[in-house]
């Protein structure tokens, strides 16, 4: 059974783009999340191997999901999604110890090297 | 391997992405027409703002996705637009709103295209970019152009400013340069190693003597990577794990230069492990090539060293021999320049945090100053004539109606602004018709919801907390509750299941109930899990205890409770934020094949508590009212049981005996008559024996540290006028069980 990765996005087409490249590859969907208070209650419950975390989420944005998420967990491995423009909030979550980020539009390539490598470290 | 084309190289001809695009964006889109006309109404409000800039944004990620590249532009221009609004350098003019206004429109009409089998391309959007660039550009006029539109070139940055860090490392090279130099050593090494400060020199003479060695390490990122400041950072990050990086070129700190600049990266490190620094660089994603080259510290700490310090010595020594002392100079000028950036970084305003307060709430407010002030004279008066030799018995009476009158009005002015803190739940329950809908599409069910006392007031920092447990709630409802429609047509329910969620205030609490007419949960398959995994006293708990314990940690894993066809995973995250945040209690019920019911009770607010202030020792503590029934005097022949097991009969009930001397270890007084108060915690009452009653009056809670805190006991503390701190019991510990010796808390035995 492939890792499980919890994905994070306020937008279904988002995640259904996400879900369906990640199942592809043959992982498993710990679960989704629609804001970022659902992604750390999530992560709490469900313990995933990585979550895909959407920096603009209602609620609670990426960032703030990430270092709860690291509070929970120091060794969570999170990769931003973020769109242009948002170097400083990335640079922001690479402080905070995200593996990595990946810019949307993204290719299926894209995400699935940067999971392979985060999951290797 | 799978192929790459899957999922999203066909991404705007797969019908299925397109129909989630359409339905989604689409919903966006009309979003973002009410979100506007509220902000027109409202442009001061900054909650919508942001709510208008999410959605530009979700717009614009979205269609980028699907290949409708104008429309993705079209939102992009107006998040702009709104993240400047946002960031308070533009204001929402007339010129402003129209332009934004024209964006959402032609959003609309596309998706209304689209829908229709459509292009993007077929509108032209060129004058609503040009309106919405002028809006933005009128603030670029004003402000001075320090913008996100200004990053012109690297070394010709804002004028005035003193430029930002990396830029002084950076001489006259061009990004074609940066892209020729390519993999040799090229200009960005000669800036690694020349001019060092003599901070860098202190860290390369330490890590020598440590017996580390210094490297240099060059990155080139991948041309594919659309943001190369943050995935240099990454690179540092990465080195950083394995190494000590005393210099990075372009330099890092500060506020970025143009993106392009950071395409190829130099560190300078030391470290005592070359193969796990090789091994980190190398794992970073999106990297073309890493190179590592090892330096020789003494070279580098040498007077010349520029000069001597690598091999590849041709470029270096062109750029060095005639520049060796400006160069240092510039490199420190670099280092001061950045420190000095630090500081001077236009200091984050304090985080302004507004609410909306519905006007008769502060009218109401304003009438109690009123009083207060006429209240005000009135006590002025006594005490004038009072000088002037006014009868004394005359002024206590006129003192004491002022004094009641003053009592009234201050009650009132903390009941009004206690009222503006509340607001309804509406805010939450709005949300689950589509939470519903949504889950229902996906599940495949198919479920009615009904909602009731949406109008329910509740304190607005228990609303925020509350969004989360009950959508949980709900999911699981319909996760695991309510049976396919088929199922349900098997078992003689109607194809449709039913939610309802309700509010009501009951006294000082606000129940919200959440019931479903699903497959309710299965009772002995949690109590056959409960024997298994060992929990003590499971053979005889009562339904009531059996389903508590779904709201442990360790017992609502996916595995277990999903087997027994009952809840989902993290129940135990619900009970957590609605007892240990929200100082509330949350209760299951069910009935088998007829659904279950979850129920939160929660206080009205979380900062004033109309309390019962007892003494245990010299220790006062405080129990919300709501919790007690009643007082009451035990005397020592009432007592049953052992010490530590004890128990007495109160009305029909023989219910436990807990005393403060016992919880907090301060001894207990031995007597034949006891002070006692009656606590209820939902179906479970106890007495409490405490060492004296003193008052009943209202208390402000603050939050306990956890250290003071470790067994849960206290919901809060608060401090009397006279100084005196007092704890706050939470009366759930009377659901645990009682013992003088054992802590009281521990887990059934």
């Amino acid at each position: 059974m492939g890792a499980s990765i919890l994905i994070a996005d306020d937008l279904s087409f988002m995640r259904m783009i996400q879900k369906e490249i990640l199942t592809e590859r043959g992982y498993t969907i710990a679960g989704e999340a629609s804001d970022g208070l659902e992604a750390v209650e999530k992560y709490k419950a469900l313990h995933p191997d990585l979550v895909l975390l959407d920096i603009t989420m209602p609620n609670m944005n990426g960032l703030e999901a990430m270092r709860k998420i690291f509070a929970f967990d120091p060794r969570a491995r999170v990769i931003m999604c973020s769109a242009l423009g948002q170097q400083n909030l990335i640079v922001e979550a690479i402080k905070a110890g995200v593996k990595d980020f990946i810019v949307k539009p993204f290719k299926p390539e894209r995400i699935l090297s940067a999971i392979e490598k985060a999951l290797r470290i | 391997m799978s192929s790459p084309a899957s999922g999203l190289a066909a991404s705007a001809d797969d019908p299925r992405l397109r129909r989630a695009f359409l339905e989604e964006a689409d919903e966006l889109s009309q979003k973002l027409g009410e979100s506007l006309q509220a902000l027109e109404a409202d442009p001061s409000n900054m909650d919508t703002v942001n709510e208008v800039f999410r959605l530009t944004h979700s717009l614009k990620s979205e269609s980028a996705f699907m290949g409708f590249a104008r429309l993705s532009e079209l939102a992009h221009r107006m998040e702009d637009v709104l993240g400047l609004v946002r960031g308070g350098s533009l204001s929402l003019g007339r010129p402003v709103m129209d332009a934004v206004f024209s964006g959402a429109d032609r959003i609309a009409e596309t998706m209304a295209a689209l829908a229709k089998g459509g292009t993007d391309t077929q509108f032209e959007n060129g004058a609503i970019l040009r309106s919405l660039s002028a809006a933005a550009g009128t603030r670029a006029a004003r402000t001075g152009g320090a913008g996100p539109a200004a990053a012109v070139g690297p070394a010709a940055t804002s004028p005035a400013a003193p430029t930002p860090a990396p830029v002084p490392a950076l001489p006259e090279r061009s990004q074609a340069g940066a892209a020729a130099a390519g993999a040799e050593t090229g200009p960005t090494g000669e800036t690694l190693l020349q001019g060092l400060g003599d901070f860098e020199r202190a860290q390369l003479a330490e890590a020598r003597d440590r017996g580390e060695e210094c490297l240099r390490v060059t990155v080139t990122v991948d041309e594919a990577e659309p943001m190369k400041f943050p995935r240099a950072w990454l690179v540092f990050a990465a080195l950083e794990s394995a190494a000590n990086v005393v210099r990075t070129v372009p330099a890092l700190d500060g506020q970025p230069a143009e993106d392009a600049h950071y395409a190829r990266m130099s560190f300078l490190l030391t470290t005592s492990d070359p193969e796990e620094v090789v091994r980190v660089a190398s794992g970073v994603d999106q990297i073309a090539s890493v190179k590592v080259e090892r330096c020789r510290f003494d070279d580098l700490l040498s007077a010349v060293t520029a000069r001597a310090a690598e091999a590849d010595a041709g470029a270096v020594e062109a750029g060095a021999e005639a520049g060796s002392e400006a160069s240092t100079t510039a490199a420190s000028a670099a280092l001061t320049g950045a420190a000095a950036d630090t500081d001077s970084r236009t200091p984050t305003p304090p985080e302004k945090t507004s609410i909306r307060v519905d006007t008769k709430k502060l009218d109401d407010l304003w009438s109690l100053i009123a009083d207060l002030v006429l209240n005000k004279s009135r006590i002025a008066h006594v005490s004038e004539t009072l000088g002037k030799g006014m009868d004394p018995e005359m002024a206590r009476e006129e003192l004491a109606e002022a004094f009641d009158d003053l009592d009234k009005i201050s009650g009132g002015m903390q009941q009004a602004m206690m009222d503006t803190r509340m607001i309804p739940i509406s805010v939450i329950f709005n949300k689950f018709p589509r939470l519903v809908r949504d889950l229902c599409r996906k599940l495949g069910k198919s479920v009615e919801l009904s909602v009731s006392g949406e109008e329910t007031e509740i304190d607005r920092s228990i609303v925020e907390a509350l969004s989360d447990p009950l959508t949980h709630i709900i999911r699981n409802s319909l996760d695991h509750g309510i049976e396919f429609p088929e199922e349900r047509v098997r078992r003689g329910k109607s194809e449709k299941g039913r939610v309802s969620v309700s509010a009501r205030r009951q006294g000082g609490t606000i129940v919200i109930e959440l019931s479903d007419d699903g497959r309710g949960m299965d009772v002995p398959g949690i109590r056959r899990k409960a024997v298994g995994m060992g929990i003590s006293g499971a053979e005889s708990f009562t339904e009531a205890q059996l389903l508590d314990l779904v709201f442990l940690p360790g017992f609502s894993t996916k595995e277990v409770v999903t087997d027994l066809s009952g809840r989902g995973v993290g129940m135990d995250v619900v009970a957590t934020r609605v007892r240990k945040d929200l100082k509330g209690d949350v209760a299951l019920d069910t009935v088998p094949d007829r659904g279950t019911r979850v129920t939160l009770f929660l206080p009205l607010t979380l900062t004033i508590v109309n309390a019962l202030l007892v003494r245990g020792g010299t220790q006062l503590y405080a129990l919300p009212l709501t919790e007690v029934d009643s007082t009451a005097k035990l005397t020592s022949s009432e007592l049953r049981g052992e010490g530590g097991r004890e128990s007495a009969a109160w009305e029909d009930e023989e219910i436990p005996v807990f005393s403060l001397g016992a919880l907090f270890e301060t001894g207990r007084r031995r007597s034949d008559e006891y002070f006692a108060l009656v606590l209820r915690h939902r179906d479970r009452r106890a007495f409490l024996v405490v060492d004296e009653l003193i008052e009943e009056r209202e208390v402000v809670i603050k939050p306990v540290d956890d250290l003071l805190n470790a067994e849960r006991l206290f919901s809060g503390v608060s401090v009397l006028e006279d100084g005196r701190l007092v704890f706050i019991l939470d009366t759930s510990f009377i659901r645990r069980e009682n013992s003088d010796r054992e802590a009281p808390w521990a887990p059934a035995s």
